[in-house]
């Protein structure tokens, strides 16, 4: 059973966007709610082993760990129709149940406490596997436990498995409506350090852009959070469809990633979906054709990061890379044309420095989930736009932290001992740095800005650590 | 029969007797006679005085004269010689006749017993050729031409037995004889000088068919005469039409005679189970292009059809082997008959051909299920399903990369089937008949050698070809699929061979492909650390492009290439009518793939392989250039003592900023990273020119250049 992925859910929203997931992964592969195989699930050709594996009794089994400081979710989860489907091993409850009070610091803290029982359960999970391929995280950014403990985990997963990839789904806090965590300005920088310093990848999932899809092209007047869930549970597992069921590329989680970014720092992934519909809701059955589903993906309504990150300085903004995964009856013999009407009408504006195009993977559907739509695509793109999103954390904190606000929880921890705030600084340096690398990105001659920088020279004589150590090179 | 249709057409002898006896035969009468006067030659003169006691018939009066004339006539009417009238036989050709009368008849007489000798001759000549073409070795044809002309022979006798009747009551005068005979004349006469062209050249079989139906075509304007030729003609024809009947319904050359006009090459047939075997391996799909071949002769009314009826038998051939049960449904309607304005036969063996298409077709996509192992094919060769690969490379990595002569087949094969048997191919019951073995040589040696493509394209000198010196298994390997009979009349040897190639070609570009994710991989442990306006930047970007090349070589191959023109196969192959048709259309879109992954063009192709060749080095020295242009101070951190520690790791530990610094001034690194840069950025703008130049005649390769170089982003 090569190449598995471990999913790693942590946190409030990162159980409940984790549940969604498994929820879907289920459909697709015709597991029941119990994970055993339904008996019309018949047809092969599809790889449940790279997320699940079989127990003595072929139950199937998410390779899954569930983690929470609190027992809310959890608690909810067990007593929802899907509780047979974990392992029950692999949820972890802190024991006094106390949440980490959205404050980054004490989910940090508490992860170091209970690292060794968490590490326990990933290393049980990663020896079960034949050959493990990565992590996936799922947590929000902006609380506590996801923030906080996943920032822990993403460091210590970092050290013990350096071999392995690590990949998040990251869900951005909404900008839009006045949030009851006043520190997540705080929680999200510090979290975003950890994110650029420790993850292989991170796909983006903005609330605020999910808040507006739902509303804007859904049509629901107040979207609950489970609805918003359900995007998130739809661009997980389409993201996913390329190793789960096998196509011609990207069987594997690091030839998926490797063509997608770039540089290693530039790993922040946005993505769009469409058509998009959410459970009960009655849709407008369009036709959907290869190049229909491209386009779409290609406008700024149906993509899964702020409007106003993509529409500020919009014409400077590029793309550094993009993977259109398709789903469905496709025929092939549309993918070129589609390319090639997309190149024409220059609806992609690329990066200069380097070649960049479109790719494409087709991807199988699942025989058991009905749609109404022939097509539907995912969009993973690299795009610099994504920077200003982070320059608004950035704005936000600084606001806060002129103020000295709220700063008197974080102290209470061994990292910001003794008004030690140096980690605040250090996270913002990295923030802005990837901003402007970011932004550097969108200059023809980035490849320059690599070499120009006025810390170093680059074409200096070489020094006593120059000497080549011939027994390095493997 | 049966043992009789071997490649010498040996017929059964007639008896001597047969020739010795000449009253078996009905020759005496003839021979006789003609052995008697040369004896009467020597002794009387030429004159018509030689009949012995008998008067000159000049010595009776008109009256009586008559009278003898017509017992006369009626005796030569059948071939027997009167008194008054003598027959000669021109010495050597047996054929030739003339008839004397006494110069002393009657010369109204004589004139009206003139004009009846012409129908005397025909029937002398059909009797005779009746005889000779009834002996076995001239074959079914001339068999039954014999008894249709020799049942119309019964009839004159009959005719000439009533006329004498006549005569014998005294009621047939000579003026009455001509009077019944003239209605036969013509055809008689018709029907001789066929015969003497038949026995002038001898034909037999479809020969005689031939003629027999552009004579009856010739006498259009004579409705009796040909309305005769054509019933002679389709009496002819039965016993051909039988032995078509049964090749078309049974497929089974029932030909003893040598007279059909297919031809079975028994070489091709040493018994069901050398046949699978040769069939598999044989590189030219012998079997179903050689082992029925048409010949020579074929009848005139069959040309237009004669194709059909070959692939017809030979279908129902194939079925046999298959060890299935062909009842052609016979109904009364599906007896063959010649002729006719309808062309009744026409359908018939249209139908024949349809049920046998349609049979086969049915039997090779139903029963041997021909879609699923070309799907499965693809899924193996063509790597449409690519996740067994992408293990199978994790596991053989170490073995593959030896050397071609110390690699293990066996080693490989058993990781192969692990690898099938744990990935999505596991639930493809096809995985068992994949196979893996390791060429001797390279791609490019290969497809210089490979005989097919040798013609189609000039191939530049073996010595143009320089073989690395060290080919690992990664170059050579290649699948093989058991492909069992009778699929491998569609996937032949030669057709696999050519998935082959284009398996190889994908799975070297695979194998650069993990090699970059690798490097890939190893920029991404460094990330913590402070890396601008390092050589890691530089060096991350080169890998990017590097990837994005191959990336977009593997997407132009698979979707541009592979997946487009399979789909257009299979959707040719679901209305395929017959299982010419679908052969046709796979190898078709096996040569399309070919000719679009750049494998016919050598040029190209070498120049791909340079640079996938200088992605392999970068990434093989990107372990080293990285960690080469970090300093590693000793680490401390107690956490990790108790791990091995590998350099990557190290790299990524938790504080790097206190603990890595990067050594941005080693040249060395920075100068061959440069060097790889401007070498493989060489490489590619050079590729825009070639494949623009090509583009002409390859229209495709304007797709491939826009995918690797990126054209038409900027116009």
């Amino acid at each position: 059973m090569p190449r598995e992925i471990i999913t790693l859910q942590v946190g409030q929203c990162g159980n409940q966007i984790g549940m969604e997931f498994w929820k879907q992964l289920c459909l697709e592969h015709g597991i029941s709610k119990d994970g055993i195989l339904e008996d019309f699930a018949t047809q092969g050709g599809d790889r449940k082993d790279v997320f699940f594996y079989q127990a003595d009794d072929q139950h199937y089994i998410p390779r899954a760990l569930l983690i929470d400081l609190e027992p809310r979710v959890i608690n909810g989860i067990q007593n929802s129709e899907y509780r047979n489907l974990y392992n029950h091993e692999n949820i972890f409850v802190s024991d006094h149940g106390g949440g980490a009070g959205n404050n980054w610091a004490s989910g940090y803290h508490q992860g170091k406490g209970v690292e060794e029982d968490i590490m326990d359960m990933i290393d049980r999970e990663a020896d079960g596997s034949d050959s493990l391929e990565g992590f996936v995280l799922c947590h929000s950014i902006a609380g506590g436990t996801g923030s906080g403990m996943g920032s822990y985990l993403l460091e210590t997963l970092n050290d013990r498995y350096s071999k392995k990839l690590v990949q998040t789904y990251s869900v951005f806090p909404n900008q839009m409506e006045t949030s009851d965590v006043v520190v997540q300005p705080y929680n999200s920088l510090l979290t975003l350090k950890r994110l650029t310093l420790n993850a292989d990848c991170v796909v983006v999932l903005d609330n605020t852009a999910l808040n507006r899809i739902a509303v804007e092209r859904l049509h629901l007047s107040n979207p609950t959070f489970a609805q918003t869930n359900s995007l998130v549970s739809t661009v997980m597992s389409a993201s996913t469809t390329t190793l789960r069921y096998p196509g011609y590329m990207n069987n594997d989680l690091v030839g998926l990633l490797a063509s997608l970014i770039p540089t290693p720092r530039c790993h922040f992934l946005m993505t769009g979906y469409t058509p998009l519909t959410v459970e009960r809701q009655a849709n407008v059955i369009r036709k959907t054709t290869v190049l229909d589903v491209m386009r779409r993906l290609l406008q700024t309504k149906n993509i899964m990061v702020s409007s106003y990150a993509r529409t500020k300085e919009a014409s400077q903004a590029k793309y550094i890379s993009i993977l259109n995964i398709i789903q469905g009856e496709v025929d092939p013999t549309q993918v070129h044309e589609s390319l090639q009407r997309i190149r024409e009408r220059k609806l992609v504006n690329f990066i200069e420095w380097g070649p960049a195009s479109i790719q494409v993977a087709l991807s199988r559907k699942s025989p058991y989930v009905q749609t109404a739509h022939r097509v539907s695509g995912l969009m993973l793109a690299s795009h610099t736009s994504i920077r200003h999103l982070f320059s608004k954390c950035l704005s936000q904190y600084e606001k806060l932290r002129k103020k000295q606000a709220f700063l008197d929880n974080y102290r209470k921890f061994p990292m910001f001992a003794d008004n030690d705030l140096s980690e605040f600084d250090e996270s913002r340096d990295i923030i802005e740095s990837l901003v402007d690398e970011y932004k550097a990105c969108e200059s023809p001659d980035y490849i320059k800005w690599g070499m120009e920088d006025p810390d170093h020279v680059l074409t200096g004589e070489g020094n006593a650590s120059g000497t080549v150590d011939p027994k390095l090179a493997v | 029969m049966e043992n009789s249709s071997s490649s010498s057409i040996s017929c059964p002898s007639t008896p001597r007797w047969n020739s010795e006896r000449p009253f078996l035969t009905g020759r005496f009468l003839q021979e006789t006679k003609t052995f008697s006067r040369f004896a009467e030659t020597k002794s009387l003169s030429v004159d018509s005085l030689s009949l012995g006691s008998e008067k000159a018939i000049g010595c009776y009066n008109a009256a009586v004269q008559e009278l003898l004339v017509i017992d006369d006539l009626l005796s030569v009417l059948v071939g027997i010689e009167g008194r008054y009238i003598s027959i000669k036989r021109v010495r050597g050709k047996e054929d030739n006749f003339t008839f004397q009368v006494d110069a002393s008849m009657d010369l109204a007489l004589q004139e009206l017993a003139k004009r009846i000798f012409p129908l005397c001759e025909s029937f002398m000549l059909i009797n005779q050729y009746v005889e000779s073409r009834s002996q076995f070795k001239n074959g079914l044809v001339n068999h039954a031409f014999a008894a249709a002309l020799r049942a119309l022979l019964l009839d004159y006798q009959a005719m000439v037995a009533q006329l004498e009747h006549q005569f014998r009551l005294g009621r047939l005068s000579l003026q009455g004889l001509w009077f019944y005979c003239q209605p036969m004349m013509t055809s008689m006469q018709a029907l001789s000088s066929v015969i003497q062209k038949a026995s002038a050249n001898n034909f037999a079989g479809s020969a005689v068919l031939n003629l027999l139906q552009s004579q009856a075509k010739a006498m259009a304007g004579d409705n009796a005469v040909r309305s005769l030729l054509e019933k002679m003609a389709q009496c002819a024809s039965n016993a051909y039409l039988s032995i078509l009947e049964r090749w078309i319904y049974e497929g089974v050359i029932d030909d003893p005679y040598g007279e059909f006009f297919i031809a079975e090459n028994k070489t091709l047939q040493k018994g069901f189970r050398i046949l699978q075997e040769s069939l598999a391996q044989d590189y030219d799909a012998k079997y179903w292009r050689q082992r029925y071949s048409l010949k020579d002769g074929i009848p005139s009314f069959l040309a237009n059809i004669a194709g059909t009826i070959l692939t017809t038998g030979k279908y129902l051939n194939v079925l046999r082997e298959c060890g299935h049960h062909v009842q052609v449904p016979v109904s009364e309607n599906s007896k063959l008959m010649s002729f006719g304005t309808n062309h009744h036969y026409l359908e018939c063996i249209k139908s024949a051909y349809d049920f046998a298409s349609g049979e086969l077709l049915n039997l090779i996509k139903e029963k041997y299920d021909l879609m699923g192992t070309l799907r499965s094919i693809k899924h193996y060769l063509l790597l449409d399903q690519g996740d067994f690969l992408v293990h199978f490379m994790d596991i053989a990595r170490d073995e593959l990369a030896k050397k071609l002569d110390e690699i293990s087949v066996e080693k490989l094969q058993s990781l192969l089937d692990l690898a099938l048997r744990t990935t999505a191919a596991a639930a493809d019951p096809c995985h068992e008949d994949l196979t893996c073995c390791v060429e001797t040589c390279s791609l490019l040696k290969r497809l210089g050698t490979l005989k097919d493509i040798e013609n189609s394209r000039n191939v530049p000198d073996d010595n143009d070809l320089e073989e690395p010196v060290n080919v690992t298994g990664l170059e050579t390997l290649s699948l093989s699929y058991k492909v069992r009979w009778p699929l491998s009349i569609v996937i032949s040897k030669k057709a696999l061979t050519k998935y082959q190639l284009i398996f190889c070609f994908l799975f070297h570009c695979k194998h650069v492909d993990r090699q970059l994710c690798g490097a890939w991989q190893v920029h991404q442990g460094v990330r913590s650390l402070k890396m601008r306006g390092t050589a890691i930047s530089r060096s991350s970007l080169l890998c990017r492009s590097m990837l994005k090349f191959i990336n977009s070589l593997l997407h132009y191959l698979t979707f541009e290439v592979l997946e487009p023109n399979w789909h257009v196969m299979h959707n040719r192959l679901q209305s395929a009518k017959s299982i010419d048709e679908v052969i046709q259309h796979h190898d078709f879109f096996l040569d399309k793939c070919l000719r679009e992954c750049l494998l016919l063009l050598p040029e190209l192709l070498k120049k791909v392989e340079k640079l996938k060749s200088l992605c392999l080095q970068y990434a093989a020295a990107t372990q080293w250039l990285i960690t080469s242009s970090v300093d590693i101070p000793s680490l401390e951190e107690p956490f990790d003592d108790s791990n091995v520690s590998e350099n990557a790791k190290q790299l990524k530990s938790r504080n790097p900023s206190h603990a890595l610094k990067l050594s941005t001034n080693n040249t060395t690194v920075t100068d061959s990273i440069l060097k790889f840069e401007r070498e493989f950025n060489s490489e590619l703008q050079s590729l825009g020119p070639i494949l623009s130049s090509s583009s002409q005649a390859e229209p495709y390769l304007t797709h491939l250049a826009q995918w690797i170089l990126g054209v038409g982003n900027e116009q």
